[in-house]
């Protein structure tokens, strides 16, 4: 769970942790309030199924200590929610409504109970697509634009597996689509990008020359020329793709990169790599 | 259309080799207790985990020794085909008869059956055309479209093509991408098509079988005021389901339409509802679904003692088959076979459970600690001889 740590918070890391998972909705206070429906009124089977599990449930997930000794054995700071996934939320919860609708003695009764149960659902829940439905353009389930840059790029490149360096979507999408594109930023990469500044020992480190791609392209931190260009040289990356609003492509431009193509929000610029290096698959025929 | 009819066929494949796969488990189960859930219903979900199963028992060697995944379609194909022709020749027959008797319930009860379907069909269409951007497609979808383009397993990074020198093990373990990658290279599907829209959907009607299953059991036992002499006899025995499904069967379509509204709508980024929806093709979707759901089926069924037969045989199949498609499974299924089952074995004083409930709980514990070994610098599986 992002932003969360467990030693940060100790026995706190619960509850941050279950507030976070529960954001707006209140299943869990209706799961709750089923299961003291069930203590109340249900028979002896019903309490069979959801009592102790729930029991021991509180006992183990929902016991403040159990993140905390856990995390001595695995890191469970960005996975504990999970276990929040066994509380049968989805077979209490509409159990006891149907239950609810069916067992109403007659169907003016059953009629109330179902508006009632409704209005529950409306006002505890968050839907899932409360900002629409996007459809999917193609089979893929990708952008239109994504393809037509792959397709840009290999009918450009004189390499089987070509070098691009895309902004984060396009990134992350890229190799789902086109395993044969090779990508210069990794997830990791990325993501750390996305959040954290680059400080001058991680611009200055010469292993990692993607750092300062990610520092001048994507968190427009200055970096001098000479330094960008040794940055693509060294990670041996052969396109640069970025979105036409960001304000380094009149710099690429200006740095000798060419700009090959553009879509409908993207522009797509070739590097010359000085000392190019063409990725070859690994031959395992030499092993078997 | 030539999209649709793919996928179609692909997830009519799916099943078919998911029942064959699970009827050589649960064949003649149920002849003796009352059939509350077509067993080819059953048979198709221990199936799917079953078929996962025997994946990892025959991907494993030839990924840990850095085969080709053409190799590997090489055995498994015609491993899949001798189970399907033998499940044939055993089960042919319950098959016939198991769909015989959902044609007449269709024939019989076309509006009980169509309120069933049509939720399933609005999910369907929702996972299969909806557009999502997920960061951890990213791995899983161009893990499998990895695979098929360098004909390798795990040995290139999904994230960027580089060649890796070891195999990441938190990973290794769950080969269901690399049988998405079989199929992609046997059928030439391309992996998008294949994960996003063929499994999905497969996942999504696996998961509603499951909670069709669970509604079935649910409301064979609730005492309806309405029922003639109900009342009594829940109080009698807490136990007793004398014609209560018969009277209420459409309390399982509506529960399942609950089910679908709390899918829908218990939506944060980080609840299995969200997952389901709109990552349906990942590993950890499957196991925070329909492995966790299917759990908690057996649990109930093994609570009633409707079940008996091979009931932790089953449980067991589907604790391993989880364990191999997401290691997500490694932690959450032993504390759900441990909040679920612990509490029953103390209430029935059934100790001779325990045995069998450690075995289930083994594949997950075992998958942990060769991760934390493995994390500790114990070891290391290189991807080429050193």
């Amino acid at each position: 769970m992002q932003g969360l740590n467990v030693t940060e918070k100790g026995i706190g890391y619960l509850w941050a942790c279950l507030t976070a998972y529960t954001g707006a909705c209140a299943y869990l206070m209706l799961y709750v309030a089923a299961l003291v429906y069930i203590c109340v009124f249900g028979s002896r089977r019903e309490k069979e199924i959801f009592i102790p599990c729930s029991v021991f449930l509180i006992l183990t997930v929902y016991n403040p200590i159990a993140p905390v000794i856990l995390n001595r054995f695995f890191d469970v700071n960005s996975e504990y929610y999970r276990f929040f996934w066994i509380t049968p939320v989805i077979v209490l919860v509409p159990y006891l409504f149907t239950r609810l609708i069916f067992t109403a003695r007659d169907s003016k009764a059953k009629s109330v109970v179902t508006v009632l149960i409704l209005c529950i659902c409306l006002v505890s829940g968050n839907f899932v697509y409360r900002n629409g439905i996007q459809l999917a353009t193609n089979i893929y389930k990708m952008p239109d634009e994504l393809m037509q840059i792959s397709a840009i790029i290999h009918e450009d490149s004189e390499a089987e597996y070509p070098k691009a360096f895309l902004e984060y979507e396009y990134n992350m999408q890229m190799r789902q689509y086109d395993p044969k594109m090779q990508l210069t930023v990794d997830r990791e990469d990325y993501l750390n990008a996305v959040s954290t500044p680059y400080t001058e020992e991680m611009l200055e480190d010469e292993t990692h020359p993607q750092y300062r791609l990610l520092a001048f392209l994507v968190r427009l931190q200055p970096i001098d020329r000479e330094a960008f260009l040794d940055a693509l040289e060294s990670s041996k990356t052969d396109y640069v793709v970025i979105n036409k609003s960001n304000p380094r492509n009149t710099f690429l431009l200006s740095a000798g990169l060419k700009k090959i193509a553009e879509t409908e929000h993207h522009n797509v610029f070739r590097y010359e790599v000085k000392e190019p290096y063409d990725f070859e698959l690994v031959d395992y025929t030499v092993v078997y | 259309m030539t999209y649709i009819v793919m996928i179609a066929l692909g997830v009519l494949v799916n099943f078919i080799i998911y029942l064959s796969f699970g009827s050589l488990i649960t064949m003649g189960i149920g002849k003796k207790h009352r059939g509350s859930s077509c067993p080819i219903l059953l048979s198709a979900v221990i199936g799917f985990f079953l078929y996962y199963c025997v994946f990892f028992a025959v991907c494993l060697p030839p990924m840990k020794y850095y085969r080709p995944l053409s190799m590997l379609t090489k055995i498994w194909v015609p491993t899949v085909l001798v189970v399907v022709a033998a499940s044939l020749l055993l089960n042919g027959k319950a098959w016939i008869k198991g769909f015989g008797k959902w044609v007449d319930r269709i024939r019989n009860k076309p509006a009980l059956v169509l309120l069933i379907i049509i939720p399933v069909i609005i999910q369907v269409v929702l996972v299969s055309c909806t557009y999502n951007f997920t960061l951890d497609a990213a791995y899983y979808v161009a893990n499998v479209a990895t695979s098929v383009e360098t004909d390798m397993m795990n040995v290139y990074d999904p994230f960027t093509g580089a060649w890796q020198d070891h195999y990441e093990m938190r990973y290794f373990f769950a080969t269901y991408q690399i049988q998405d990658a079989v199929v992609c290279q046997l059928t030439g599907i391309p992996a998008l098509i294949w994960t996003k829209s063929v499994m999905a959907v497969t996942v999504i009607i696996l998961t509603n079988i499951v909670y069709y299953m669970i509604a079935g059991e649910m409301f064979m036992h609730v005492p309806f005021i309405s029922g003639p002499g109900d009342e009594e006899a829940e109080t009698k025995s807490g136990y007793s389901h004398v014609g209560y499904v018969r009277n209420n069967e459409f309390a399982i379509p509506v529960m399942m339409i609950f089910m679908l509204v709390v899918n829908l709508t218990f939506i944060t980024i980080y609840t299995s509802s969200l997952f389901l929806l709109t990552r349906t093709y990942e590993g950890k979707a499957i196991v925070g679904n329909l492995a966790i759901i299917t759990v908690f089926y057996l649990f109930i069924r093994m609570n009633d003692e409707s079940i008996q037969e091979r009931a932790w045989l089953i449980t067991f199949i589907v604790c391993f088959g989880a364990a191999t498609i997401s290691s997500s499974a490694n932690m959450l299924l032993p504390v759900e076979l441990t909040v679920l089952f612990i509490p029953i074995i103390i209430r029935k004083k059934s100790f001779s459970m325990l045995p069998k409930y450690i075995a289930c709980v083994i594949p997950g514990v075992v998958f942990s600690l060769i991760f934390v070994l493995y994390v500790k610098g114990y070891f290391v599986w290189y991807t080429f001889p050193k």
